[in-house]
């Protein structure tokens, strides 16, 4: 799958997700299912254990509140409705799957592009330059502060100021982290931004890099466009039908 | 012809401001390679692999000079830069220059960081280049370079090292031992296998090893920031494994000042440091007079200036002040002289002499002959995934 | 008003909006969190009080969407309430700048305004965000303000009252904590990286 296909074919299906009910979701859900194992296929397995990893104990939470506590659903709520604990129960699966499906789906898509780096990827894209750039840009300030937060963890722990395990240290001290990680961070922007990128214009060195490279969408990518799109002509149809 | 300039002078006699305003004038302005002294000055900071930064650099037409790049560099072209050790991103930096259309590249002390064999081969290429060259080196003069004369020496942030020497109290440093030390970070290859050193206290031992070869690494092993697969570590005897129970014997200083300060202030990295110090004794050593004794002497900074508005070598020189202090009886310095003058190296040699004499041990990393010269050590060697005691 | 120190301080700003709203709401801690970003670039671009609004509009918008994607799908519902919170950060919150900054510290200056502030944002985050939180979610939304809506329907109020008295609860401290936090952070950045993304020259 190319790059721009994989945007397009994420936007399809998570605007259907957010809009589909239950049996809509789950047409959604074999859709996902199938791009996973046949698109990333041992790498599938990663995407449904990340995506449970987020959403279970979320979906746990909300039944202890929903199910548990309150013990009937939104909608009966705000009708005043006796309400029962099945319809909970059914809010709560609904909003779990689609909060998952979600989830799931952008799992996948970027597992298909492992094997590339988020600078070749974005070069791929049909965007114009200046999304381009600040793409690159936001990417490269995740990496600093991914960076950030390397470096000041290990200043602090060498310190004694927290501690590399769990600890009640760390809970206390754990606005020095921040704090430390917001200096790394501002040292590390503030050294480009004064020296390096005006001695070199390295900005600029962007629009040659990222403005040659768009790949255009493949056969594969239309196949995979025309499955969502079915998808999601289910689920509007539901919506017609059921506002109807 | 092109231009060969070393821009000469000791700490804060304006070099770097000079380089910066050169490079910021019209004729310079967005036109020059530079290669600044920490890797945030040194890489582009867009890109997520090495294979991306040359292509970055490399979509311009190049200048039709000769490659330059490093033995292993065809391995390292999926690493992330920024993970890469300071004279790695320097040698990937002067790879990017020797593939771009620049035809001026300046660096600031960052050659200081490189092996002796690395220096020798990126002093070589820049001879050889058709390219303007603009440096600060604060070590040998390289030949065919052309010295431009230096500001007088401005006092500020100067170190007086008599008041160092005497507030420098005595210390009993029980001797460290490890073995069986094995370590990889997640997804490369093995760093140590099976490594074992014994450091004996009043000793100076000085790390050596080629550029990422994992000096960096055994340091923060020592510390107890990184946690080894497996290891036997002991303190006088005793076992002491910092990676589970907390770092109470090393005070680290490290290669970028920047990436081991507690706070934006002095006061407060100072303050909260003497807060878990004393939980292991020491009190008296850490004193709020005593460490503001240090910090005077280490450049006259007030325990309230901020730190990152501080110029860069005089942060260097106050990364020093909580090893300085004798809290902790052991000491690692990670290339304590880069970007400090001939003068301080000199003098910063005498001091760590005088502290292995206090009974203090040190360990230090350092690609500056000159200095290790002039401090009397044991070397131990890093390399093929052990350590040897020469 | 979007030049490129200004570019990088609302990513930075953003990610720290993310980073610690995210752990906070995994958590389930009954508090948010998820704005302290937000505050902070509006301190940071303050005097020019439209820019301030614009750019810590646009950091909170990017990090409630990116939330939203991957960790809490009912954040970028209250984009609403992320406006409410940068126009009083741009217009009110910001204004302390000089005692945020002051060396020595203003010790009960920075108390007073922070809790001022701080409870200001809260009352106006919590009478905007009831609404959505009421009448879209049922009043739970997967932040660990739900037990608080728990509790209030079960003493027998109406959903939009159990919703409203949880944000009043819950939404001045937290939102004393985050302009707190953004405070101190504002108040360690170094004053070259400030003039940069303000476009004036550095002072200390």
């Amino acid at each position: 799958m190319t790059p721009n296909g994989a945007v397009l074919f994420v936007v399809i299906l998570i605007v259907a997700a957010m809009l589909a009910d239950l049996p809509g979701l789950v047409v959604i859900c074999a859709v996902a299912a199938a791009f996973a194992v046949l698109e990333t296929r041992e790498n599938a397995w990663s995407a449904l254990r990340r995506a449970a990893l987020l959403v279970l104990p979320l979906a746990a939470f909300m039944l202890a509140i929903w199910v548990g506590l309150i013990g009937k659903s939104p909608l009966e709520i705000e009708s005043g409705l006796p309400g029962s604990r099945t319809s909970a129960l059914l809010y709560v699966a609904t909003v779990s799957l689609r909060l998952f499906l979600i989830v799931f789906v952008l799992q996948a898509v970027l597992l298909c592009f492992a094997d590339e780096s988020p600078f070749s990827v974005i070069r791929s894209l049909r965007a114009p330059l200046g999304v381009k750039r600040l793409l690159v840009l936001t990417l490269s300030l995740i990496e600093t502060l991914r960076h950030a937060v390397g470096r000041s963890h290990m200043a602090l722990v060498a310190s004694g100021v927290i501690t590399r395990r769990l600890s009640l240290r760390n809970l206390g001290h754990g606005w020095i982290l921040i704090q430390s990680v917001w200096l790394t961070a501002i040292t590390t922007v503030l050294g480009r931004l004064r020296d390096k990128w005006p001695a070199e214009n390295t900005l600029a060195l962007l629009e040659p890099a990222l403005a040659q490279q768009e790949r255009p969408m493949c056969a594969r990518d239309r196949v995979w466009h025309l499955v969502a799109l079915a998808a999601a002509l289910f689920v509007f149809g539901r919506l017609i039908l059921g506002t109807a | 012809m092109a231009q060969r300039n070393v821009l000469a002078g000791a700490n804060f006699s304006g070099r770097s401001a000079a380089l910066r305003a050169l490079l910021q004038s019209d004729a310079l302005v967005g036109k020059a390679f530079l290669i600044g002294p920490y890797a945030e000055a040194a890489l582009s900071g867009l890109t997520n692999t090495v294979r991306d930064e040359v292509a970055l650099y490399g979509m311009q037409t190049p200048n039709g000079g000769n490659c330059f790049a490093a033995e292993n560099f065809a391995e390292m072209q999926l690493r992330d830069p920024q993970s890469l050790s300071g004279g790695e991103q320097v040698m990937l930096a002067l790879h990017c220059f020797s593939q771009s259309a620049y035809r001026t590249i300046a660096v600031d002390t960052a050659f200081e960081q490189l092996d002796p064999t690395n220096r020798a081969a990126a002093l070589d290429h820049l001879r050889t280049c058709d390219a303007d060259i603009f440096l600060i080196d604060n070590r040998a003069a390289p030949e065919g370079f052309t010295a431009t004369p230096a500001q007088p020496q401005a006092r500020e942030f100067s170190i007086d090292w008599a008041a160092l020497a005497a507030l420098s109290a005595p210390q009993k440093a029980a001797g460290i031992s490890i073995t069986n030390l094995n370590f990889n970070y997640p997804g490369t290859a093995r760093i140590f296998v099976n490594a074992g050193i014994d450091l004996e206290p009043r000793h100076a031992y000085r790390v050596s090893g080629a550029n990422g070869a994992g000096k960096t690494t055994l340091f923060k092993i020592l510390v107890g920031a990184l946690a080894p697969d497996t290891a036997e570590m002991t303190l006088g005897g005793q076992t002491y494994r910092p990676w589970r129970d907390g770092n109470r014997a090393l005070a680290l200083a490290t290669q970028n000042p920047d990436q081991q300060w507690c706070g934006a202030t002095l006061r407060e990295d100072m303050t909260r440091r003497r807060r878990i110090a004393t939980r292991h004794g020491n009190a008296e050593r850490i004193s709020d007079e005593r460490l503001q004794s240090y910090t005077r002497a280490l450049g006259n900074v007030s325990l309230d200036a901020h730190l990152y508005e501080l110029p860069l070598a005089a942060r260097k020189r106050l990364s020093w002040s909580w090893p300085f202090a004798g809290v902790h009886p052991w000491i690692l310095l990670d290339e304590p002289t880069v970007g400090q003058d001939r003068a301080t190296r000199e003098s910063l040699a005498r001091h760590l002499t005088l502290m292995c004499e206090q009974g203090y041990g040190v360990l230090f990393v350092t690609h500056d002959d000159e200095f290790a010269a002039s401090l009397p050590h044991r070397v131990l060697l890093v390399a093929n995934r052990a350590i040897t005691l020469r | 008003m979007f030049t490129t120190p200004r570019l990088i301080a609302i990513a930075l700003c953003a990610a720290l909006n993310f980073a610690v709203g995210a752990v906070v709401y995994l958590v389930k801690l009954p508090i948010y969190m998820e704005s302290i970003g937000t505050i902070l670039c509006a301190m940071l671009i303050f005097p020019d009080r439209w820019a301030a609004f614009v750019c810590a509009l646009i950091a909170g918008l990017a990090s409630v969407a990116v939330i939203g994607l991957l960790v809490n799908p009912f954040l970028p519902w209250f984009s609403l309430t992320v406006l409410a919170i940068a126009l009083i950060s741009a217009f009110v919150t910001a204004t302390g700048d000089g005692v945020y900054r002051a060396r020595p510290p203003q010790l009960l200056a920075f108390v007073v305004r922070v809790v001022l502030f701080g409870v200001l944002t809260g009352v106006v985050a919590a009478i905007v965000s009831a609404p959505v939180v009421a009448y879209l979610f049922g009043g739970v939304t997967g932040s660990g303000s739900a037990f608080l809506v728990a509790f209030f329907l079960k003493t027998g109020e109406t959903l939009m009252r159990s919703v409203l008295w949880s944000g009043l609860t819950a939404d001045p401290i937290d939102k004393v904590l985050q302009v707190l936090i953004a405070a101190l952070l504002f108040r360690a950045t170094p004053a070259e990286f400030i003039a940069m993304v303000r476009g004036v020259p550095a002072k200390a």
